[in-house]
């Protein structure tokens, strides 16, 4: 079920209010919510709804049986029978074909698999892993099965992400909701602008621009290429971001508080600031689970640049099954280690905008491997940079002009802005609210191209 | 901070307001999709939502937006088959009598380019990306392809408007087509047929298939129709031949303008039966995507290369 289609609005109109009636009988509301979570889940394929079942299963089982063990050894070896769960599951659906055709090149072997990738797997995965390490680590104690089992299925979260920790979500699903204190006007704004990102933004770049362009990259100017390219990057921001938006919305709807996943990532001044604005659920999970285990930046320099680029290629393969996301990765994790080699860090205004131009084209540059499907395309891509200006540009339009510059200056509109809005927004009365609302979505539906394209990160 | 009851009422009202405001767009939503419960309901609900909103004139604000962005025509639903019946019917009879003179064949070069537009339902789009990666002598003009469309379900999206307007606009020498995988309804936009597969549905898409070629034939457009690949599971097993037959045997009667591809049997393994992977230069490439149907970029490819290969019994490209 995409959040937004008709199918979605009916199944939330059902189920906000169901949640609220049952809020006080918190037994009753996490069965109802776990049941509305699997619904919503197998609307895309009834059968992995098994498999969702099975990692929440056995992952409590597992964090269970390490909170119970005092022997170090087996809560270790529990720790790890966890992990390798996780990752095999993961491995399987996402890198069996890869392995295997990587395999043909290598050796000439005849190996074939067809395996389909399950939606959002890698994002329940993360939660679930982060659910057992943090158990291991001491820092939380196992809750009931019904809760895991609320907190891993959550549908708002379910299959993008926010990648939203044990320690987050589950003191909120342990006492009911306040239903006298709900953020209505935060949650609107969120939905709304949400939706126009995805629908009219991201959508407009991909079907006018983008997707054309990395099509066939060498039927097109070099302007064309460069507008496609700076395209991409304000469409997978707008796509993804959107999609976060939504999610925090329709969970403060139901009365819970996701973490924030964006923070005016195109107004990044390095690298590292630029992955503290993007996608930062992920990043801090890449950080806390892989680069400090790793040993972060305590054993030396020479590993704490090791460590960079591992966990930025790990982070890029995590992203799919392909080598172009490794070099992405790659691109990213020898950016880190450059800016940590050199200590730089912008101590002047000007500095300040020269390090968000160049940290801005560095994440285009890399953007190019991530949308390419191939190493010659993305060359394709590269090459066609240089060598074709001065031909006719006509996908070069204003209202794909227009929507990146709206992708871009957003990033610069201050934190608190909107603030005033969903006040002014809130102390409305409820009818001129709902006709807010409803123009809002009118005008995003007029606007957007027709048709729902998958968000983007659906398929990480 | 409000009180979760009036969220609810702020949500309910809004989306209610929405979808009158929207009411044409929810009309063409309900009318294409595909047949069955979800549509009947969907049917239902906007029938009265569309009366309501007209009473109301709450339908022109999205109508006027509409108009000043240029998409005045999105809500409006057209079923008609546009062909023009009155062209000559193709010769059924070998008509050559004389010995035939052998003629060069039409010569283009990266200067001079063949235009050739691509077009149809998901399908399309793969091999189209291929052609256009070619370049060279070969200039597609455009690649367009709409999901789920096709030139059974008219309602949905009207393909043979679309088509009148492509030929005037590109002026194309080729076209290549896929259509039929979204085509196996036993509705058909503007006609009253029997179901998927019985013989006034295949009298009628026959029609439809012979009326674009004839059409396009008749303003001096070659027609090549891409056939329906050899798919994964039960699901299509029944449906691409049964259009895959009419679109060979249609274009087995135009054969001196129009081609038909045959990409069952070109993706298929050495037994006939499906492939997800084939080897392609001596490496085991993915032809096919995870969904047993589409085409990866690999198999993009080898469709593309077909075409071309069709291409050139009628031209001499030169790159």
């Amino acid at each position: 079920m995409l959040f937004p289609t008709v199918t979605f609005a009916v199944f939330f109109l059902i189920v906000l209010p169901v949640s609220w009636s049952l809020m006080r009988h918190q037994s009753a509301w996490r069965l109802f919510i776990l049941t509305a979570s699997f619904v919503f889940y197998a609307w895309w394929d009834w059968r992995f709804v098994f498999l969702l079942a099975a990692s929440i299963v056995v992952n409590q089982t597992l964090a269970v049986a390490i909170y119970r063990s005092e022997a170090v050894a087996a809560r270790k070896a529990l720790l790890a029978a966890a992990v390798a769960f996780d990752l095999g599951v993961l491995a399987y659906f996402k890198y069996t074909n890869f392995f295997l055709s990587s395999l043909d090149n290598a050796l000439g072997t005849s190996w074939i698999a067809n395996v389909t990738l399950p939606v959002g797997v890698s994002f329940f995965t993360f939660m679930a892993i982060s659910y057992v390490v943090d158990t291991y680590r001491g820092e939380l104690v196992p809750t009931t099965l019904m809760r895991f089992a609320v907190f891993q299925a959550f549908f708002p979260h379910l299959v993008a992400g926010p990648i939203v920790r044990a320690r987050e979500l589950l003191p909120q699903l342990d006492e009911p909701r306040d239903p006298r204190r709900v953020d209505t006007g935060r949650a609107f704004f969120l939905i709304v602008t949400g939706l126009f990102l995805k629908v009219v933004i991201a959508n407009h770049l991909a079907t006018h621009i983008v997707d054309d362009v990395f099509a066939a990259p060498n039927r097109h100017s070099s302007l064309e290429v460069l507008v496609a390219v700076y395209g991409y990057a304000v469409q997978i921001f707008a796509d993804f971001c959107g999609y976060t938006n939504i999610a925090i919305g329709i969970a403060l709807l139901l009365g819970f508080e996701f973490p924030q996943n964006f923070a005016s990532p195109y107004s990044a001044v390095s690298l590292q600031d630029f992955w503290r604005r993007w996608h930062m659920t992920l990043s801090r999970f890449l950080r806390d689970y892989l680069y400090i285990p790793l040993g972060g930046n305590r054993k030396g320099r020479i590993l704490t640049y090791r460590n960079l680029l591992l966990t930025m290629l790990l982070g890029g393969l995590w992203h799919g099954a392909a080598w172009t996301f490794v070099v992405w990765g790659g691109i990213h994790g020898l950016g880190l280690a450059v800016e940590r080699a050199t200590g730089w860090k912008p101590h002047t205004r000007v500095q300040a905008w020269l390090g968000r131009l160049l940290t801005f084209h560095v994440v285009c540059f890399a953007w190019i491997f991530f949308r390419a499907d191939s190493f010659s395309r993305a060359g394709d891509v590269i090459v066609r940079l240089f060598d074709a200006w001065g031909q006719g540009s006509p996908l070069v339009t204003t209202s794909v002009v227009l929507a990146i510059a709206v992708g871009v200056v957003s990033q610069y509109v201050r934190p608190g802005a909107v603030t005033p809005v969903v006040s002014s927004f809130q102390r409305l009365p409820v009818v001129a609210q709902s006709a807010c609302v409803a123009v809002g979505l009118t005008l995003i539906n007029t606007l957007g191209p027709t048709g729902v394209a998958p968000f983007i990160y659906f398929r990480f | 901070m409000l009180p979760a009851y009036k969220g609810i009422a702020v949500l309910a009202l809004a989306l209610f307001l929405a979808a009158l405001l929207q009411a044409e767009g929810l009309r063409k939503q309900a009318e294409i999709q595909p047949s069955g419960f979800q549509r009947d309901v969907a049917l239902r609900v906007t029938k009265p939502l569309v009366s309501f909103s007209r009473a109301l004139h709450l339908t022109t604000p999205r109508h006027e937006l509409q108009v000043a962005i240029g998409r005045r025509d999105e809500d409006r639903i057209d079923t008609q088959v546009h062909l023009n019946l009155n062209l000559p019917p193709p010769a059924t009879t070998p008509p050559i009598v004389q010995k035939p003179k052998l003629q060069p064949k039409p010569v283009f070069t990266a200067a001079h380019p063949l235009r050739v537009w691509v077009a149809g339902d998901s399908l399309a789009q793969v091999p189209g990306d291929a052609l256009e990666r070619l370049g060279g002598a070969i200039d597609v003009v455009g690649v367009e392809s709409r999901l789920s469309t096709g030139l059974a379900r008219t309602d949905l999206y009207n393909w043979f408007t679309r088509i009148q307007q492509a030929s005037r606009q590109l002026h194309p020498d080729v076209v290549v087509f896929s259509f039929g995988a979204d085509d196996a309804h036993d509705y058909m936009g503007g006609a009253h047929v029997g179901p998927f597969g019985s013989p006034s549905w295949i009298a009628e898409y026959r029609r439809r298939i012979d009326g674009v070629t004839r059409e396009l034939n008749a303003e001096a457009i070659r027609v090549v129709w891409l056939g329906l690949p050899i798919p994964d599971g039960p699901g299509f097993r029944k449906s691409f031949p049964v259009v895959n037959t009419i679109l060979e045997r249609v274009a087995r009667a135009h054969a001196k303008d129009a081609t038909y591809v045959d990409t069952w049997h070109h993706l298929d393994d050495f037994h006939g039966r499906y492939a997800q992977y084939l080897r392609v230069h001596g490496k085991l490439t993915q032809i096919r995507a995870a969904d047993g149907v589409h085409y990866t970029q690999a198999g993009g490819d080898l469709v593309a290369a077909q075409v071309v290969t069709q291409l050139r019994t009628w031209y001499r490209l030169r790159s």
